[in-house]
């Protein structure tokens, strides 16, 4: 299908498309990041409205803000939406924008589906957010606890939306993670091997593979739930022997490295920002890409530390407390490193730095009270309480959201080619570091005082009310904050300085090209000869003393590659003579037909057998023929 | 707008805390999870206190490291140029070495604790079965032969062993006070032992279930009360026996034409009658019943006191004042009324006409519902206003409740329809009712 967008020959920047019709198409892998930042920002939103009413609900004791029902879709949906609407975009935001920049490519290797990744995580959001509206709702926790979510307790329609919406976002990831990975092995710039790719390459390296290896598991069990829920099989029905054990080790099998699915692309941006703004290389760099494999290693041994409660006996419990204390130790050592990193520098506090010191202060009490967990005679005290509560929200919240908020001031002006402002983003950070504290500190106390999770209301004199209070006013600051961002962000887009191809002094190859980045990415390939290759064409003395290596000389001249060096002309792809991926329409098409597909069974559910047949066969019809049309246009 | 410096950040920090913990310090906590009530939470307790110990040593270390860093190492104008060192084998070593050794310290009484507390139960404990279902919690105690629900009994100094299990969906079992959690799993008994410890006092404490079981598991909460072991003694001896309101003490107030002297029979424990049970004719009284005993409300502290608000619907108090038990048994009992007044075939009241037995009951056993402190779960107090007003509408008290709308005129949001007059109870039926189960002592 011919575009408009690709026929006219045109300028990055003012003059660049930006028309809807360019967004619906686009197989730039830039465009793909900023409508995954945007759209996962949208989600933050939505899901920090939710969160403010699940606040407000248990402010004070006895409250009716809401019902009890409505409570239990909140707190449902609030989660779902961080972690699959929220976070995991927001990461993929950056491995979309950034991983093609620091390895020196001029796409990912598969910019098609990358489209498609992005479309099918669009949709499925709206498929599975979008029944708040009617009432309808995922009610059964973002863990899904068979039975409560099988047929028999969850007969409504509710949980069909989240059986069926995350099987769709898994199709998103899984999509994303095989082009992700193939794009880091094959298309890193001649010089750049794995050891010299930079920390955030490698952290979303480490990522792609615990998607592909823990998001099988959670599609196989969403796969039993969902034959229970319309099919009529008996994986999860108790009444008919099903044991609902099952789900639990399989969902936790998955919702553990989906954990470090969430929180090590933070760590990578972090990686980025500590050095920059140090000056300084970062301090073991080795062990800091050996602990993110490490951790996502043993990030599959320790599922069942979330089902201490269950009886799983002592050998069981004993074998994941020891692998669940194990897992401290390489992200011990990445706090370390990165205190390190910044001891001896020449320190510069910008927003994002602010941010990723945040980071390191907040992560640790969360890595604190999660070793706490890790004994399961305590954890008995803990789990399902407040507490946990607290835990989790010190590391997604103090943890990954601090991190992503680094990433986005650090990399904003080389998105935009602006700057953002810098005493806003000073006001952010300290209003979003005080009402985290202020939310979140104080569920420890109404954990460990027994407040159990998930109550949508409890009884005055249990000695909660005024840590409640707190986390309800925290809530509010958390809010405050989320403005002032969203002010920053949108008129910073607008009007904020001029940032320049390199606003911090960055030592990787994203910065050695203009603000925003030409569609071409690099006019040449540039060939890396160590870790830092702006700073060893900067300022030399700083990376005087790591190893420089030139690569083998045939990949060079095969790539037309040409040493570092920075870029400042903005031509067109054409001028230049690059070839470029042909914008298409349908990516969308294959990810439409897929949602179309999947809501058949909705009307299923509703007994409307020949209508249900007939979307799920016209979705499922629309979506082999646009991807047969897919396969079959030229991608240049 | 104030410029804000980093160097603000411990100040800020130190207060907050220190306001956290003055709060943590100043007021009453009947929850806490910290107390040395059983041996379990002893060995819970210890390793918390082992934890917060060495946590509290990281934390401080990192964060000392990291504020000193970000003072001393800040850019100034003419300051030093940034130094490249880009690692240390040693000091990375270190700060892994150091960690595990600090693990160590946690690892070996974390074991040893799994497997103390993961013991058969010594023999001589009391066996009480806890079954959950959405959203009560029954209690059975076997050796005794009687069910009950929602408020459970504990004698001090005795080792209580639970078989946990449940009839729908999970739920966890939970007295903050009393140790951790242990889930109830269908298809499986799961167990958790403890013992009050012999020097307690007689206490009330709060449970809950903490495992999120759908609309109304904020409202599954129960009542636990450790008495001392001739008190529990008593509490089993009334438990035992079929309710001041059964046939057979009615059959004896009737005959002596006073109600307010309710004899009480004393048939020994038998297995709920099946459905369908022709209605049973009136026992004699065997022996004097024993005198009912329950753990004292003027006792009950203020938490363990129901706040749930009552809902708007009303109901006339004169008319609950002249509450007829005898015709309120009628309504119950008579097969005749099963189509407006089904009570018994969801509830059991021992020695009455059931339909079910206990296996089979999707509510509480109603046996000695007078003599519980509170009903629905712990979420209100056993009144007669209270009763009556849950009979005609609990769903609107109580979330998805399976109990369904019995008040005619009265709208049931689970079903949403309001009852008609031909399938429900008036005011003047549902004050019979109530007068009947208040005399289920």
């Amino acid at each position: 299908m011919a575009t408009p967008a690709t026929t006219a020959a045109h300028a990055p920047g003012a003059s660049e498309d930006t028309g809807l019709w360019s967004w619906l198409t686009t197989v730039d892998h830039k465009k793909i990041g900023i409508l995954y930042l945007y759209t996962a920002l949208f989600y933050l939103m939505v899901g920090g409205l939710e969160a403010a009413l699940i606040r407000t609900q248990l402010a004070k004791p006895n409250l009716s803000v809401v019902s009890a029902e409505t409570y239990n879709q909140l707190f449902t949906m609030h989660g779902t939406t961080m972690v699959f609407l929220v976070v995991m975009p927001l990461s993929a935001a950056f491995f979309n924008y950034l991983i093609p920049l620091q390895i020196g490519a001029r796409d990912v290797a598969f910019p098609r589906l990358n489209a498609f990744s992005y479309w099918v995580y669009a949709l499925g959001g709206l498929f599975i957010t979008l029944p708040i509206f009617f009432g309808v709702a995922p009610n059964g926790g973002w863990f899904g606890y068979a039975p409560l979510s099988g047929p028999t307790y969850g007969s409504g329609f509710n949980m069909d939306f989240w059986v069926l919406g995350l099987q769709i976002l898994g199709i998103s990831s899984l999509a994303a993670a095989f082009n992700f990975i193939t794009t880091i092995i094959n298309l890193r710039a001649p010089g750049m091997t794995l050891m010299r790719m930079p920390m955030f390459t490698w952290m979303s390296f480490v990522v792609q593979f615990l998607v592909i290896l823990a998001f099988p598991v959670i599609t196989a069990a969403l796969f039993f739930l969902q034959f229970d829920r319309f099919f009529g099989t008996n994986f999860y029905v108790v009444q008919a022997g099903g044991d609902p054990l099952l789900w639990q080790h399989l969902f936790w099998v998955f919702g553990h490295p989906e954990v470090y699915i969430l929180i090590l692309p933070a760590f990578g941006l972090v990686s980025e920002v500590l050095p920059t703004n140090s000056r300084k290389p970062l301090f073991g760099y080795n062990v800091m890409a050996y602990s993110g494999m490490m951790i996502g290693f043993l990030g599959f041994g320790v599922w069942a530390h979330h089902m201490f409660a269950v009886g799983l006996g002592p050998v069981a419990d004993s074998i994941f407390s020891l692998s669940t204390m194990l897992i401290g130790l390489p992200t011990g050592v990445k706090i370390f490193n990165w205190i390190a990193t910044m001891y001896g520098g020449s320190l510069r506090f910008p927003a994002s730095m602010k941010f990723a010191i945040g980071l390191i202060a907040m992560f640790t009490i969360g890595g604190i009270s999660g070793v706490m967990h890790s004994s399961p005679p305590s954890d008995l005290q803990q789990t399902d309480t407040y507490f946990v509560v607290a835990h989790f929200h010190y590391v997604l919240y103090g943890g990954a959201m601090m991190g992503i908020f680094s990433g986005i001031y650090h990399y904003f002006p080389k998105i935009t080619g602006r700057l953002m402002n810098e005493r806003l983003g000073t006001w952010h950070f300290w209003l979003n570091f005080i009402g985290l504290n202020l939310t979140f500190f104080p569920m420890h106390f109404s954990g460990m005082l027994g407040m159990p999770r998930r109550i949508y209301t409890y009884d005055a004199g249990q000695g909660w009310e005024l840590f409640n209070l707190m986390s309800t006013g925290g809530t509010y600051l958390l809010i405050v904050a989320g403005l002032v961002f969203a002010y920053n962000f949108f008129v910073s887009r607008a009007k904020g300085a001029v940032a320049g191809s390199d606003p911090w002094g960055a030592p990787t190859l994203e910065w050695s090209i203009p603000s925003p980045p030409p569609d071409y990415n690099f006019a040449q390939i540039p060939e890396v000869t160590s870790r830092y290759p702006l700073w060893d064409l900067k300022t030399p003395d700083r990376t005087a003393g790591l190893e420089h290596s030139h690569g083998d000389a045939g990949a060079i001249a095969a790539a037309h590659a040409v040493p570092v060096h920075e870029e400042t002309e903005r031509r067109t792809a054409k001028e230049l003579g690059i070839p470029m991926p042909v914008n298409t329409i349908k990516p969308f098409m294959v990810a439409l037909g897929i949602i179309v597909m999947f809501s058949g069974l909705i009307v299923l559910h509703a007994g409307k057998f020949p209508l249900a047949m007939a979307t799920m066969l016209g979705g499922g019809a629309f979506m082999v023929a646009s991807l047969y049309a897919w396969l079959t246009s030229p991608l240049e | 707008m104030p410029k804000l410096h980093l160097r603000r950040l411990p100040p800020v920090a130190v207060v907050a805390l220190a306001l956290l913990a003055l709060a943590a310090c100043g007021g009453e906590y009947p929850n806490s999870t910290f107390s040395h009530n059983t041996e379990l939470n002893d060995g819970a307790v210890f390793l918390w206190d082992r934890m917060m110990l060495l946590g509290t040593i990281v934390f401080v270390v990192v964060e000392v490291l990291l504020v000193y860093t970000i003072f001393k190492f800040r850019r100034r104008e003419g300051g030093p140029p940034p130094s490249q060192v880009t690692g240390n084998a040693v000091l990375e070593i270190t700060w892994t070495a150091i960690p595990a050794l600090i693990l160590v310290f946690l690892a070996v009484p974390t074991v040893r604790t799994i497997f103390e507390n993961q013991r058969i139960a010594p023999t001589g404990a009391l066996q009480v079965e806890v079954i959950g279902h959405q959203w009560w919690w029954e209690f059975r105690y076997p050796q005794y032969g009687f069910t009950t629900a929602n408020e459970l009994y504990l004698p001090i100094g005795r080792t209580v062993n639970f078989s946990l299990r449940t009839r729908d969906v999970l739920h966890s079992f939970w007295i903050p006070q009393m140790g951790g959690k242990r889930d109830l799993i269908a298809n499986r008994v799961n167990h958790i032992w403890f013992t009050p410890k012999a020097d307690l006092a007689s206490a009330a404490m709060n449970g809950a279930c903490v495992e999120y079981c759908g609309s109304s598991h904020a409202n599954m909460r129960f009542r636990a009360f450790t008495v001392a072991p001739a008190d529990f003694a008593k509490w089993v001896a009334h438990q035992q026996t079929n309710s001041a309101g059964s046939p057979a003490a009615l059959a004896a107030a009737q005959a002596a034409d006073s109600a307010a002297t309710a004899a009480r029979s004393a048939v020994p424990v038998k297995a709920a009658s099946l459905v369908p049970v022709s209605a049973q004719a009136p026992h004699p009284a065997l022996s004097p019943a024993p005198e009912a005993w329950l753990f004292p409300a003027d006792k009950m502290p203020a938490f363990t006191w129901p706040q749930t608000p009552l809902p708007a619907t009303k109901f006339d108090a004169a008319l609950l004042a002249a509450g007829d038990p005898t015709a309120g048994r009628a309504l119950l009992t008579n097969p005749a009324n099963l189509g407006k007044a089904p009570c018994l075939t969801c509830h059991v009241v021992k020695g009455e006409t059931n339909y079910v037995n206990d296996d089979q009951a999707r509510g509480p056993n109603l046996t000695h519902i007078g003599t519980r402190h509170t009903f629905a779960a712990g979420l209100y107090r056993t009144d007669a206003k209270t009763l009556a007003l849950w009979i005609k509408n609990a769903p609107a008290m109580k979330p998805g409740s399976v109990m369904p709308t019995f008040g005619v005129g009265e709208y049931n949001a689970l079903i949403k329809m309001t009852v008609p007059a031909a399938a429900g109870l008036d005011d003047r039926q549902i004050a019979d009712i109530v007068a009947y189960l208040m005399t289920l002592k």
